[in-house]
């Protein structure tokens, strides 16, 4: 991943958790402002609720009160105030006064408490209402609820008492509302907000007991655990069902309690608001949000695009640049403007390969002066050591004329001999470093290693089993299937030999001489190791500089021309040793030898890779 | 009209006039219209044909002793229609029915001149229709009397001659229980159905034959024994529920039904009341009215034996219709005692008449309308 990815990258995280902090935080505070409206909404419908149910109270007790104050029921009082009176006479009177009063429940009882007329049973005439003529302030008590017994079973109801009292005499009259859908439907609730009741009149949570002005309310069975906790602990709760997977089909309810006389528990209101329009209007905004929060991040990716390139540019040129010195290309410079921190790296870049160029120039020349100190040295080494045997002879010959005449001829034929001798060392000196300065130019032809590795062998095996000298093994590792490369044979024998000779060398004592041969890709490895002395880390730093040796009699010639051969290939060696274990000389050869190339001027570089 | 003096004297000696009406210090006169208005709608005059309810079969029974001469032993009607003291001028079924007095019956003409009938009027409608003159005759149910009385109509009612009485299904289970029958028949407050229900126009009974007609009746007090119910009831198993039919069209049923449910719910047996909807046999006990269409006791009781037994499935050997009166009781007793039979309440037949109608004579058990007797005089 380039430095502009990972920058853009960079932006684009940075954005992106900007972006996401505030669309959480604009949702959250949006939601908590949401709901906080919505439950004063609630609150506020509950509110009307209880205000209108109230209401439904006062009127059921003026209506009851109505009924005792009329003359009619007063009537009826003072008739029943007297002795033996016939109250059979009533037994009907609560259905039509009941009619005309619109009240589904209409008791008439005596000062017993026995029913003398009865609506919603007429059959229950001569029954007690035992709590009826219980001590109680009916007036002050006002609507209250009840269980009603009626033909068809208990039913809840919204009652009232009134007591029409003649001399010591009471009549009771006992009116109310019975507590069902319809009762429900007469309640004016505001647009968006429904009443359900239950009437807890089973031991159990019973779907049908769940009304709402409709009738019995679908999905019922939802309400079940809800009803269960108000029946278990009566108290005023909210609650919300979602009747979709869809939010918006959400409804919040109130349940409250609707407790007796006494306190017991005998249904429910369910108050519910729906919750729809609350989420439609918080998606809208959130939609809005996103719309904003996209539009941001599509912003957002533009600029950091543009951004990453703009900021990476400078140091995508000091990239180039600095490979381009890797490669070798001291002279690389970088057009990079700006007073910033790339802008003074990029001039201390420009200043750092002008030093290296300045300190490469004069490393080359002090090398150069050095190599040719070196060489003059080597030479003077070389040239004095055969020079020495020539003074000698020449002064013996010399002593001899002029001291013994009669064995001149004798030494005069060996001194001739000696020089003759010593002369044709300093020819092979001097031809060595002919051949040195005369490497030639590879030709590349298919090569096969193995060939190759083998034949170097065959031809030095006579020595290293010959007379006088201990014996030195070879082992020969060789690639089965080595592949074809492409290289000058006769350079490769050459420098093959030379790593040879030198084992041979490294082993005055005999050992074992390896050669292995290994491929990969098409590329082959070539190592040569010895069993023999080993070399220093020193001697392994300068082992491949010209005129170097470690050996009394080496030119410093041989793995100079070794390492100039592999290099003319495009090829790497490298030397591993330890003193007293022995030596290995690792050659790596491409397939092909490589195309030299020019180097590309910086800003094209970059051009291409923008 | 041999009858008719006969009728005039006996009128006028006995002074059996309703109300305060001198009828006697009044000459008979013949003509006029006699309107009539039932809340039976019957759809059929021809006896051979079945009545679709017992209201429609009791309202066609009167029709059918006007136009017949006279009746058989076994209660049909003898010759052809139109041989009675009317026979038929206008004929919608279901609707109105005109009768035109016929000259040529053997009792002599009838003093009006016709008697048209209204049908399917409700109790309400005929009440109203008394009270402004509108109708001379119409039946008012016996627990309208008192109201009726109020609203000063002229109300003639007879003696208590019909039993509404619990009836057991044979072949039901529970009917077949001893105990939830015997239970439910303790567990009935009969007396607060005859004062409220009745408006104490009915009489509480424990026996099958009133009092006037057997002198027996105070033998079978019809007594709540709410202990006795309980006890009973307790020994059935499980948690049964007796299914008590009535009949959907007539609102006295209705209302002694559920007060039958109150009682006892009371002492703890369950009773659901509903309207009947096809067979009897879909209940374990339905209310059944029985009118005695004789006087006489034996007859009576015997009658009324016949009629129920297909209901009851009580194999008893019937009574002969001139049995002496401890026969009699014993019978009653024994059908009494099988609590298949539940007897509640006496109703009395009652009737509100206009106040130009003359000569009204309530009929007796087993006779029709005496429309051939009345005449019609001035409202005053």
């Amino acid at each position: 991943m380039t430095f502009r990815t990972k920058l853009f990258v960079l932006f684009m995280v940075a954005l992106l958790l900007s972006v996401g902090v505030v669309a959480v935080g604009v949702t959250v505070v949006t939601r908590q402002a949401f709901q906080e409206s919505n439950r004063a909404h609630s609150e506020a419908l509950v509110a009307q609720f209880e205000r209108e149910f109230e209401r439904h109270k006062q009127d059921i007790v003026h209506r009851v009160q109505g009924i005792a104050d009329a003359e009619a029921t007063v009537r009826m009082a003072i008739d029943l105030s007297r002795p033996k009176s016939d109250v059979s006479v009533y037994v009907n009177d609560a259905r039509g006064v009941s009619q005309s009063h619109q009240l589904d429940f209409l008791d008439f009882a005596g000062d017993d408490g026995s029913i003398i007329s009865s609506n919603e049973w007429p059959a229950r005439f001569g029954y007690k209402i035992d709590w009826l003529t219980q001590p109680q302030d009916w007036a002050s008590l006002g609507a209250f609820l009840m269980k009603v017994d009626a033909p068809d079973g208990p039913v809840l109801g919204l009652m009232s008492v009134s007591v029409v009292r003649v001399g010591d005499k009471n009549l009771y009259v006992l009116g109310g509302e019975r507590l069902d859908k319809d009762f429900l439907a007469s309640l004016v609730l505001p647009s968006g907000m429904r009443a359900l009741l239950y009437m807890d009149l089973d031991p159990n949570f019973q779907a049908a007991n769940l009304v709402d002005p409709s009738g019995p309310v679908l999905q019922a069975d939802r309400f079940a655990s809800f009803v269960e906790q108000e029946r278990q602990q009566p108290a005023t709760r909210t609650f919300k069902i979602s009747w979709t997977p869809d939010a918006s089909s959400a409804e919040s309810f109130h349940a409250l309690p609707l407790l007796g006389r006494q306190g017991e528990l005998l249904g429910a209101l369910l108050v519910g608001n729906s919750q729809r329009e609350v989420v439609l209007l918080e998606r809208r905004i959130l939609l809005l949000a996103a719309g904003v929060a996209a539009m941001g991040l599509l912003f957002g990716l533009i600029l950091s695009w543009w951004g990453a390139a703009r900021v990476t540019r400078p140091v995508r040129k000091l990239s180039e640049g600095a490979r381009q010195v890797s490669e070798g290309n001291w002279g690389t410079r970088v057009n990079v403007r700006g007073r910033n921190e790339i802008g003074q790296l990029a001039l201390a870049f420009n200043r750092m390969t002008e030093q290296l160029s300045e300190q490469r120039e004069r490393l080359v020349q002090a090398e150069r002066v050095a190599a040719w100190r070196e060489l003059a040295r080597r030479l003077a080494h070389e040239l004095k050591n055969p020079l020495f045997p020539l003074q000698t002879t020449v002064e013996n010959l010399q002593r001899a004329k002029e001291q013994s005449p009669e064995q001149f001829d004798e030494v005069f034929r060996e001194s001739t001999g000696i020089l003759l001798s010593e002369i044709e060392n300093l020819k092979k000196i001097v031809g060595r470093f002919s051949d040195f300065a005369k490497m030639p130019q590879p030709e590349f032809a298919p090569v096969n290693l193995n060939d190759t590795v083998r034949g170097v062998v065959k031809l030095f095996e006579s020595q290293f089993g010959a007379v006088g000298r201990p014996p030195i093994t070879s082992e020969l590792h060789l690639d089965e299937e080595p592949p074809t490369i492409q290289a000058d044979e006769a350079l490769v024998r050459r420098a093959i030999e030379n790593l040879v000779l030198n084992a041979m060398d490294a082993m005055p004592a005999g050992g074992v001489l390896m050669l292995r041969t290994t491929h990969q890709n098409g590329e082959v490895d070539l190592e040569v190791s010895d069993t023999g002395t080993g070399l220093t880390p020193e001697e392994c730093d300068r082992l491949f500089t010209p005129y170097y040796t470690t050996k009394h009699h080496g030119t410093g010639l041989g793995l100079a021309i070794v390492q100039s051969v592999v290099s003319d290939h495009g090829g790497r060696i490298s030397v591993e040793s330890e003193a007293g274990v022995g030596t290995s000389f690792h050659i790596h050869l491409p397939a092909k030898p490589p195309v030299r190339s020019t180097s590309a001027p910086v800003e094209a570089a970059i051009a291409e890779g923008a | 009209m041999k009858r008719r003096l006969s009728v005039l004297l006996v009128a006028i000696s006995t002074g059996l006039a309703v109300g305060s009406y001198s009828e006697a210090a009044q000459r008979p006169r013949y003509g006029g219209t006699l309107r009539v208005e039932i809340g039976a709608v019957v759809n059929s005059i021809d006896p051979s044909t079945p009545a679709a309810s017992p209201e429609e079969a009791a309202a066609k029974e009167e029709i059918c002793s006007l136009l017949y001469e006279r009746r058989n032993s076994d209660g049909t009607f003898a010759g052809v229609a139109g041989s009675g003291a009317f026979r038929i001028a206008e004929w919608e079924p279901g609707k109105h029915l005109t009768l035109e007095a016929n000259p040529d019956y053997r009792g002599g003409r009838a003093f009006v001149d016709s008697v048209e009938i209204e049908m399917g009027k409700t109790s309400r409608d005929r009440l109203l229709d008394l009270e402004v003159g509108k109708t001379d005759f119409a039946e008012i149910p016996p627990e309208e009397v008192r109201r009726a009385s109020d609203a000063s109509v002229r109300v003639s009612a007879s003696r208590p001659d019909e039993l509404l009485s619990i009836v057991f299904t044979a072949g039901r289970p529970l009917a077949e229980d001893a105990h939830a029958r015997e239970a439910l028949a303790r567990s009935i407050d009969r007396a607060a159905i005859a004062n409220f229900i009745l408006q104490k126009e009915g009489e509480a009974t424990g026996g099958l034959l009133p009092q006037w007609s057997s002198g027996t009746a105070f033998l079978f007090p019809p007594a709540v024994d709410a202990t006795a119910a309980k006890s009973l009831w307790t020994q059935i198993a499980g948690s049964p529920r007796i299914l008590l039919g009535y009949d959907a069209n007539d609102s006295l049923e209705q209302s002694v039904a559920e007060r039958i449910v109150v009682n006892a719910r009371d002492v703890g047996i369950d009773v659901a009341a509903a309207a009947k909807q096809g067979l009897a046999t879909n209940y374990d006990a339905t209310l059944v009215r029985f009118r005695l269409t004789s006087p006489h006791p034996a007859m009576a009781l015997a009658r009324l034996a016949a009629a129920l037994a297909p209901l009851t499935g009580a194999n008893v050997d019937p009574l002969a219709e001139e049995a002496p009166p401890q026969r009699v009781y014993d019978y009653e007793r024994a059908l009494v005692n099988s609590y298949r039979i539940v007897p509640l309440i006496w109703l009395p037949r009652a009737y509100g008449l206009s106040l130009r109608v003359r000569n009204w004579n309530v009929p007796a058990p087993g006779e029709g309308w005496p429309f051939a007797d009345v005449w019609l005089g001035d409202a005053q």
